[in-house]
């Protein structure tokens, strides 16, 4: 009984052999051919997410240099709108901090268009802008 | 001269290499350590006494803004990923920043062999008997003002950080 199990198993094993191996031999192929863009695609699948985030707001959010030429030239203690009209909603918040006693520090993050491994935080408090610091992932 | 052409020529080529390798060893370890600049900053508040300058011939080690905190049996720890550098002012103080909270400096004086550079959160910064803490906020015309502190980020220079470390 049990021999005859294993036999069973033992074929299909055999059936799949030459499926695996061909499998394999075109993932090789594929990653020979184009390994770049592979690895791109498999970024672009997988949903980036940013250390720190704690709630996604804008998933296509992104930073143009014009953008952020914009907001490089925002004196501190703006309104937060004024800094919201150039950058429009964030990529993500970050939790929120106290750092001031008494006063609650909001944080959100965009990633740079031209490379969304750098990412502009910027910080306000009593919804007026603090300042932006680039966090390097 | 003579002693020394008696010994072996291989014996001569050894202790030759092995003086070329110390030296090469003391040039590469000497390559490693760049010299840190200590940072200089602007801040508004000046007062008579600040931490580092001498009243009766004695140290002054805190000041006006500085909370102070015992330390018993632990070490100094970054609050998050960040740059810890040299504070050109005060009693070895450092300065302590990070991506993760824009507008802000810390300030920790006290601190003894303190870990220079880049640190991630939890990493132990530098030792100390007596922290003096103050936090620092960028001011509009690029000055730092010390501003009063809440705990939490005192909170978390001083604590292990668990697996789920919050921000």
């Amino acid at each position: 009984m049990v021999s005859t199990h294993q036999s069973g198993g033992g074929v299909a094993l055999a059936t799949a052999k030459p499926f695996i191996a061909g499998g394999l031999v075109l993932a090789i192929g594929l990653m020979a051919i184009d390994g770049q863009g592979i690895r791109r695609w498999l970024s672009s699948a997988r949903p980036q997410t940013a250390p720190g985030c704690e709630k996604i707001v804008q998933s296509n959010a992104q930073l143009s240099r014009e953008q952020l030429a914009k907001l490089l030239v925002v004196p501190e203690r703006d309104p937060k709108e004024n800094v919201r009209k150039i950058v429009a909603e964030p990529y993500c918040s970050l939790p929120q901090l106290q750092v001031r006693s008494g006063v609650v520090s909001e944080r959100e993050a965009y990633p740079m268009a031209w490379d969304p491994t750098v990412q502009l935080v910027i910080l306000y408090e009593n919804d007026e802008y603090a300042g932006y610091r680039f966090r390097f992932q | 001269m003579a002693f020394y052409s008696r010994i072996p020529i291989r014996l001569r080529w050894l202790s030759r290499n092995f003086s070329l390798g110390l030296l090469l060893i003391g040039l590469t370890s000497c390559g490693g350590t760049t010299p840190a600049v200590p940072r200089q900053i602007v801040l508004k508040q000046s007062w008579e006494i600040e931490s580092g300058d001498r009243v009766a011939g004695q140290l002054v080690t805190g000041s006006l803004g500085d909370i102070s905190v015992r330390l018993e049996g632990i070490r100094l720890r970054a609050p998050f990923s960040g740059q810890v550098e040299l504070a050109s002012k005060g009693f070895h103080c450092i300065y302590f920043s990070t991506p993760e909270v824009p507008a802000y400096l810390f300030r920790y004086c006290g601190v003894r062999q303190p870990q220079l550079g880049p640190v991630q959160a939890g990493e132990a910064i530098g030792r100390s008997g007596n922290i003096h803490f103050a936090t620092l906020r960028r001011q509009p015309d690029g000055a730092w003002a010390i501003v009063e502190p809440s705990d939490r980020v005192l909170e978390r220079s001083l604590n292990q950080p668990s697996s789920g470390f919050r921000f």
